[in-house]
C-alpha cells in the first residue's frame, strides 16, 4: 500500500510532478513500458495473456488545492481555489506554498467578528507565511505558486486519515495491483492522469494513446454517512466495501459493465455497495466521449470529508477495492 | 406503419431512459431496417443506419433515442424508494404523475413529499427537490420492495399518448419525434444521390454522450441534429423567443451549446423556400442539442439543428404539431438530394 506516501505529497491539479515521480519510480520495477505524455499523464502498459482486447484503468493524481493570485503589500497572499473547494474548510489550516514555504490561512478571531453568521468568501482569506513585506514575499512566492494542504497520514485500527485520498487512494490501488498481478488477461493500460479536479482534463487525451475497448475508473468517492444526513441521503457508507456506480454526472454507466462488475464482486466474495448519489462526475464521463466511445465503469473507495484538508477511509474498503480491481485485471471479464 | 401519428405513439410509448436504450433501439431497428442498406450498433449503443449514395459524400442525421427519467438510489425499511433525476427532470412534474420503472415487471410508482408539519410541507412544496420526495410502490417492506426494484433501476414518466386535433401529446416527444422523422425520411429516400447516415443516439439527456463519438467512424461532410425546441405561443409564455406550433420546422441559428454552421443554415433555408416548405428560424436562449457533439468530433464537422417546436418540454405531456413533423421530413428529404449542388 502506498497511500501514506502518496497522500503526503503535494500535487494540486497542474502540479502533479512529485506524485508522478513517486509512481514512476515504483512502476519501473514492475513494468517495462511506460511513458509520460504531453499533458503529464503517466501511462503504464502491461502485456496480457491475450491481446484480442484492451483494458484501460485510470486514477487521477491531482488533488484540490489553491493558487496564489496576488501578493499583498503586507506580505500576505491572496488565493483562489483549484478544483472544487469551499473556503470554509481551509480556514485556520497550515498550508504548503510552493515546495519550500509553509503558511497559515488566517481567520479573524471570534473576538473581532461582528457578524457571526457571515459566509466565508475566498476574498476574505489570506495566506500568512510570516513575510513582513511584499518585497520579502516576492523572493519566495510568485503569482501562480500552488498552495496545498499539509496533513500527516494517520493509521488507526480501522480507519486511515489524511489529505488527498481523492484520488491518491485510486493511485495506490492501481500501484498495488500493478505490483501484485502476475499477468493480466488482456493487454492492460494503467493511466495516472492529471487535472481531473479542474474538469476531467488530463483524461481527454488518454484514450487516443492506448485505444482500449473499455475504461474502468478507480476513484475515491464521497461518503456522506454523517449524523447530519438521513441515511437515504448518504452516497456511500464506510466499511461496506467498494462503491459501484450506475450513473453519475454526464454519463450513465454502460449496463453491461455495471452488471459484470457486480457479478464479479459477488463471485469473488468482495463486499460492495452501490453509489447512491448521482452528483459529481469522474473521468468515465470523458472516456465515454473519447474516440469511437469507450464503454466505461467506475469503482470507488468510499471516503468521508473529501475535498478538505482531512479525509477518512476504512481500511477494509481500501483492501477490498484492491481485490476487486485485481480481479478485474486478472479476468478481463468486465469487457463486454 | 403508414401514419406519422401511429409512429409517434409507438415510439413515445416505448420506455427508455438515457443509458437504458435497449428497448427503443430494438423498436426503431424493426421499423427502419426495411428502408436502409445496413445498420450497426456502436460501442456506446448508438444505432447507426445508412442508405448508400453514389456521390461519395456523406450526410449524417441524428435523433436521440433516450428520454429523461429517474433512477432508484435507496430503499428504506418501510419499502419507500428515493430517486434522482436522469437528465433534466423538474421534481414538480413528478407530483401527481406516475413513474413507470424499466424492469421486467414494469411496476408503477407514486411520488410523495416529506413534511412533518404543515409549514414544513408547504416549504418543501415551494422549494421542491429530489431530497424531499420519495416514491411509493405499495411495497409493505424493504424486502418486498427489493423484489420489485433494485437500486439502480431506471424509470420514466408514465403517461399516455393523445392526439388532440393536429397535435400529438406524449412523454418523450423529446426526441422520439426526431426518431420518427428519421424513420419516415429513410422510408421516403429512394436512390439518394449522397449517402445518408441516420444516428439514433444514446445518452443525449445527460450530456450529449452518444453524439460525441457517433461520427468518429462515419466521418460525414455535414451533421444535422433533429430535436425538439421550445414553442412559446402559449399564454404569457417566454416572450424573448417566437417559435410556434404549426409554423413548420425551426432552423436553429444558435442555442447555448452550439452555433449552427452558417452555410448549412443558408442551404436549409434555400431548400425550404425553393420547395415551399413552411419553416421558421430559431434562436434558443438556453439548451443545446447533439449538434454540439458533432461539431467537436475529430477535426470538426459542420453541423446544424432542425427543431420541431414543442410545448411543455421535459414534462409528461410534450406537444407537437403533426404538420411540423411532416414538413421536417420533407425538408430533410430535399436537403439530402440537393445538399451539395
Amino acid at each position: 500500500m502506498h497511500l501514506q506516501e502518496l497522500s503526503e505529497i503535494s500535487g494540486v491539479s497542474g502540479q502533479e510532478e512529485r506524485v508522478r515521480e513517486y509512481i514512476k519510480e515504483k512502476v519501473s520495477s514492475v513494468a517495462s513500458e511506460f511513458w509520460t505524455d504531453a499533458l503529464g499523464n503517466l501511462l503504464v502498459l502491461r502485456k496480457g495473456k491475450k491481446n484480442s482486447k484492451k483494458l484501460l484503468l485510470a486514477a487521477h493524481m491531482d488533488e484540490v488545492g489553491m493558487m496564489v493570485t496576488r501578493i499583498n503589500d503586507d506580505g500576505t497572499l491572496s488565493v483562489m481555489p483549484v478544483g472544487g473547494l469551499r473556503p470554509l474548510v481551509v480556514l485556520g489550516k497550515h498550508v504548503r506554498v510552493g515546495n519550500e514555504v509553509v503558511g497559515v490561512v488566517g481567520t479573524r478571531p471570534i473576538h473581532l467578528q461582528r457578524d457571526q453568521k457571515k459566509k466565508v468568501e475566498w476574498s476574505d482569506l489570506r495566506v500568512d507565511c510570516g513575510f513582513t513585506s511584499k518585497e520579502e514575499a516576492k523572493k519566495h512566492v510568485k503569482v501562480g505558486t500552488y498552495v496545498s494542504f499539509i496533513t500527516r497520514f494517520l493509521e488507526g485500527k480501522t480507519y486511515f486519515s489524511g489529505k488527498a485520498f481523492d484520488d491518491r487512494g485510486g493511485c495506490s490501488v492501481l500501484l498495488d495491483v500493478l505490483e501484485r498481478i502476475e499477468k493480466p488477461m488482456y493487454d492492460t493500460a494503467f493511466a495516472f492522469v492529471v487535472q481531473e479536479e479542474t474538469g476531467l482534463r488530463g483524461s481527454t487525451v488518454v484514450a487516443e494513446q492506448v485505444k482500449p475497448d473499455v475504461a474502468i475508473v478507480v476513484e475515491t468517492t464521497t461518503a456522506g454517512d454523517v449524523p447530519e444526513l438521513e441515511d437515504y441521503h448518504w452516497a456511500t457508507h464506510l466499511g461496506d466495501g467498494p462503491a459501484i456506480t450506475f450513473m453519475h454526472r454526464g454519463y450513465v454507466v454502460d449496463p453491461r459493465i455495471f452488471e459484470r462488475l457486480i457479478a464479479l464482486a459477488k463471485r469473488e466474495k468482495v463486499p460492495f455497495q452501490y453509489k447512491m448519489r448521482t452528483a459529481g462526475g469522474t473521468d468515465a464521463a470523458r472516456f465515454a466521449r473519447s474516440l469511437y466511445g469507450l464503454p466505461s465503469g467506475v469503482v470507488s473507495i468510499p471516503c468521508r470529508y473529501i475535498h478538505s484538508p482531512v479525509s477518512v477511509m476504512h481500511r477494509d474498503d481500501y483492501l477490498h477495492t484492491v481485490k476487486l480491481v485485481e480481479k478485474i485485471v486478472e479476468t478481463g471479464e468486465v469487457i463486454p | 406503419m403508414n401514419f406519422m401519428v401511429e409512429l409517434l405513439k409507438v415510439l413515445t410509448e416505448t420506455n427508455a431512459t438515457s443509458g437504458r436504450e435497449e428497448k427503443i433501439r430494438e423498436r426503431i431497428l424493426e421499423l427502419v431496417s426495411p428502408h436502409v442498406d445496413g445498420h450497426r450498433v456502436d460501442r456506446l449503443g448508438n444505432l447507426v443506419v445508412w442508405k448508400e449514395g453514389k456521390s461519395g459524400k456523406k450526410i449524417l442525421l441524428d435523433a436521440h433515442m433516450d428520454e429523461i427519467g429517474v433512477v432508484v438510489t435507496h430503499v428504506d425499511e418501510k419499502g419507500f424508494l428515493r430517486v434522482e433525476m436522469v437528465g433534466g427532470v423538474d421534481p414538480r412534474n413528478l407530483l401527481g404523475a406516475r413513474i413507470r420503472f424499466l424492469n421486467d415487471k414494469e411496476i408503477c410508482g407514486i411520488v410523495g413529499v416529506e413534511g412533518e408539519t404543515r409549514e414544513e410541507l408547504k416549504r418543501n412544496l415551494e422549494k421542491l427537490d429530489f431530497d424531499r420526495i420519495y416514491v411509493d410502490i405499495g411495497a409493505p417492506s424493504k424486502e418486498e420492495a427489493l423484489k420489485r426494484v433494485e437500486i439502480g433501476t431506471f424509470g420514466v414518466y408514465d403517461s399516455q399518448f393523445e392526439k388532440l386535433d393536429d397535435t400529438c401529446v406524449s412523454k418523450a416527444m423529446d426526441d422520439r419525434v426526431g426518431c420518427a422523422v428519421l424513420i419516415k425520411l429513410f422510408e421516403s429516400l429512394t436512390d439518394p444521390k449522397h449517402s445518408v447516415y441516420g444516428v439514433f443516439s444514446v445518452q443525449e439527456e445527460v450530456g450529449l454522450v452518444g453524439a460525441s463519438v457517433a461520427a468518429y467512424e462515419i466521418d460525414p461532410e455535414v451533421a444535422i441534429a433533429v430535436d425538439v425546441t421550445g414553442a412559446f405561443d402559449t399564454p404569457k409564455a417566454l416572450k424573448r423567443m417566437g417559435m410556434k406550433l404549426g409554423a413548420g420546422p425551426a432552423i436553429k441559428v444558435m442555442d447555448r451549446a452550439s452555433i449552427s454552421d452558417r452555410n448549412l443554415v443558408s442551404r436549409l433555408v434555400e431548400t425550404a423556400e425553393k420547395h415551399g416548405i413552411p419553416h421558421q428560424m430559431e434562436v434558443l436562449v438556453f439548451g443545446g442539442t447533439n449538434a454540439a457533439g458533432y461539431q467537436r468530433t475529430k477535426s470538426g464537422i459542420p453541423s446544424a439543428t432542425i427543431s420541431i417546436p414543442t410545448r411543455y418540454i421535459h414534462t409528461p405531456h410534450e406537444m407537437v404539431n403533426v404538420h411540423d413533423v411532416e414538413s421536417t421530413v420533407n425538408l430533410l428529404k430535399f436537403f439530402c438530394q440537393e445538399a451539395f449542388d
